[in-house]
């Protein structure tokens, strides 16, 4: 126990990353779970609107900041390291640290709960509603507190895991030859140093106005709500990308291995992060459309936002380039990478019509865009994810996960998602808002509702399914091996689970797919270019 | 190498605070809520931490005694900010005087291999201080 507390291996650093993550996501999940129970059936009275807006609230804050983010930094800490050939992260003390005011502030978060009164002004609580004479309580101000902590740990492990891409390198591994898996996770990182201290600067600013009787955001007394909407999306915007680039990574590490051909246009998929992460700094505006700010600054911003889907567009053709004429083993793991395929360019073509500022107007703040992020984050990250841990258990583990159990899993999980998510465009499109914790009975109101409810559930026994995969794989699992999937990078040349030192010798890197070359000297990749 | 990491990390962490403090400055500015820093106390603050910053570059030359003459003008620097207490302003100045507090702290028990990374954030600070005297010279209000 003691090990564990005070550890600074990156390995038990990223395994108590995703072990927090996955806690949240189940008390995430069990709001989520609250919200679609009152929203069965109209002018349902389950609940009272008060704790509806306190799970809206802590829905979405949980499974951005105290889900997504730690379980990909999880990824990032654990991986990192072992695919770069290296034994430590660059600066193990601070990776600690930044876990545990990550986890804090978590439980700094939960513990408003306890008071009565847990935030309720939306995970992005918009001035002036989160004003002290809007929201007296003190939850908000735990909401501020809270997620001050977990910004300095984000920026922390980001530092970490820049020092150590740029530091730790193995011998002969030059930029152009880490995983695309490193890349991603390289370009988040610096994501998150330029954007997170804009959330700490709004919540400053926040907390300045509740506590000190500084008037930043309150128009009766000269400030600017709009301000806070500026600051907190010139953040959220890039978050956005922070939270599904790692998840393009995995993507980029799992289908190469499971199709047996190398990933097609390897610099463009590199390259073209980097231009995701330059152009998700210039669109924080079309999150604030429904503003009149002028209509060639909205013009502007459209543009921008729509460029975004070049970029993204070349990686998806890049996955599907991959997988043509590859001779495709489809392993749960593999199964969930196509699925993020289809599910995410659901989630990218529904934020290429929001790009539309006249689409934006009509459908701002229904369940349209509920659909939209879901399809992203869930369809995009989540689906990324539950590959990669498909993927990369039997090295965490040194057990492989039931594939049985895992197909069913698998299918349960997309039933239940596609069910619960794809009505919400329809219920967008028919007018419903967002945010309001019962609707009338209006035609197909209740009806897609209803469909919607059903599908969480099915959605819930997948992932309960998935849950009790890893629990008993843990202990009954097949043992895995070094290396179970042949696969190419670094970490599966380790031992499962790795040594304490990955790593007796420094590996040697000759190209992109080092394991191969070490497996088959005579067809080596290094020996073709 | 030990210090390279640390320089490195040290360097993303104050790419961090610039943001933070551009964003802050910023709506600091927008607001008019600097006021004109023409005091004659204020520019006893700046001149203390320019000779804070000479005394520092000292020391990382080998001195422990100048960095004691640091950590001296660095006290003096936060007692003297006081002034601006009670002020919208002072939340501005107090951020920034908790960053130098940590960096006191850090230079009086940190260790010696990290001198050069605390070096290099009582810099930065004191340029941020630049930043918002320079703000208040030019857009302060009266």
């Amino acid at each position: 126990m003691t090990s564990w507390l005070c550890a600074i291996d990156h390995k038990r650093i990223g395994i108590l990353y995703m072990l927090s993550a996955l806690l949240f996501f189940l008390a995430g999940g069990m709001e989520a779970m609250v919200m679609r129970a009152q929203l069965a059936a109209p002018n349902l009275k389950l609940i009272t609107p008060e704790i509806y807006n306190q799970m809206f609230t802590m829905h979405g804050t949980t499974m951005i900041f105290l889900v997504a983010m730690p379980v990909l930094t999880g990824f990032g800490v654990y991986l990192v390291p072992l695919m770069i050939g290296a034994n430590e992260m660059a600066l193990p003390r601070l990776g600690a640290l930044s876990f545990w005011l990550q986890f804090f502030g978590g439980i700094l978060l939960y513990f408003s709960f306890a008071t009565g009164a847990a935030p309720s002004a939306g995970w992005f609580s918009y001035a002036p509603l989160s004003e002290k004479a809007f929201s007296p309580g003190v939850g908000l101000d735990y909401w501020a507190l809270a997620l001050l902590m977990i910004a300095a740990g984000s920026i922390g492990s980001a530092i970490n895991l820049i020092a150590t891409i740029a530091t730790e390198r193995a011998p002969g591994m030059t930029m152009r030859l880490v995983p695309l898996f490193v890349w991603m996770t390289l370009v988040t990182s610096i994501m998150i140093v330029f954007a997170l201290p804009a959330l700490a600067a709004s919540l400053v600013m926040l907390l300045s106005d509740r506590m000190l009787q500084a008037r930043f955001f309150d128009p009766s007394q000269g400030g600017a709500p709009l301000l806070w909407q500026h600051y907190f999306w010139i953040f959220g915007h890039p978050e956005v990308y922070i939270v599904v680039l790692p998840a393009f990574g995995m993507i980029s590490e799992i289908i190469p291995v499971f199709s047996r051909k190398p990933i097609f246009g390897y610099p463009f998929v590199a390259t073209s992060t980097v231009a995701i992460a330059f152009l998700s700094y210039g669109v924080w505006v079309h999150h604030m459309f429904a503003v009149a700010l002028g209509r060639n600054f909205l013009a502007v911003f459209a543009a921008a936002s729509m460029l975004i889907a070049v970029p993204t567009g070349m990686k998806i053709f890049s996955w599907i380039a991959t997988m043509w004429g590859g001779s495709i083993r489809f392993t749960t793991a593999m199964l969930f990478a196509v699925a993020f395929l289809l599910e995410f360019t659901v989630g990218g073509l529904s934020g290429v019509a929001f790009a539309t500022v006249p689409v934006d107007w009509q459908m701002t703040d229904t369940y349209f865009v509920v659909a939209h992020i879901h399809y992203v984050l869930l369809g995009g990250t989540v689906f990324a994810l539950l590959a990669g841990v498909h993927y990369w258990f039997p090295k965490f583990s040194g057990r492989m996960l039931d594939e049985k159990l895992g197909r069913w899993s698998f299918w349960l999980i997309v039933l239940g998602f596609n069910t619960a998510f794809f009505v919400q465009h329809f219920l967008g499109l028919l007018g419903m808002t967002r945010r309001v914790y019962t609707y009338p009975n209006l035609p197909w109101f209740g009806a897609l509702n209803l469909i919607s409810t059903i599908g969480a559930a099915i959605l819930v026994f997948g992932i309960l399914l998935f849950c009790a995969n890893i629990a008993m794989s843990l202990f009954f699992g097949s043992v895995a091996g070094d290396d179970p999937w042949n696969a190419w990078t670094l970490e599966w040349a380790a031992s499962s689970p790795p040594a304490l030192q990955n790593f007796a010798h420094p590996p040697e890197v000759r190209s992109r797919r080092p394991l191969w070359d070490r497996k088959h000297p005579e067809t080596a990749d290094w020996m073709r270019v | 190498m030990t210090n390279r990491r640390a320089q490195l990390g040290m360097t993303m962490f104050l790419t961090a605070e610039a943001v933070f403090f551009f964003l802050l400055v910023l709506a600091f500015a927008y607001f008019r809520e600097i006021p004109a820093l023409i005091a004659p106390r204020v520019w006893l603050c700046t001149v203390l931490l320019l000779a804070s910053t000479l005394s520092m570059w000292r020391g990382t030359a080998g001195s422990g005694l100048w960095l004691w003459v640091t950590i001296a003008i660095g006290v003096a620097f936060l007692l003297d900010q006081a002034v601006f207490f009670g002020t919208t302003f002072f939340i501005l100045a107090g951020i920034h005087g908790l960053h130098l507090l940590a960096g006191l702290i850090a230079l009086a028990m940190g260790p010696i291999s990290a001198l050069r990374a605390i070096a290099l954030y009582w810099y930065f600070f004191t340029a941020v201080w630049l930043a918002i005297v320079l703000v208040a010279y030019f857009w302060g209000a009266a």
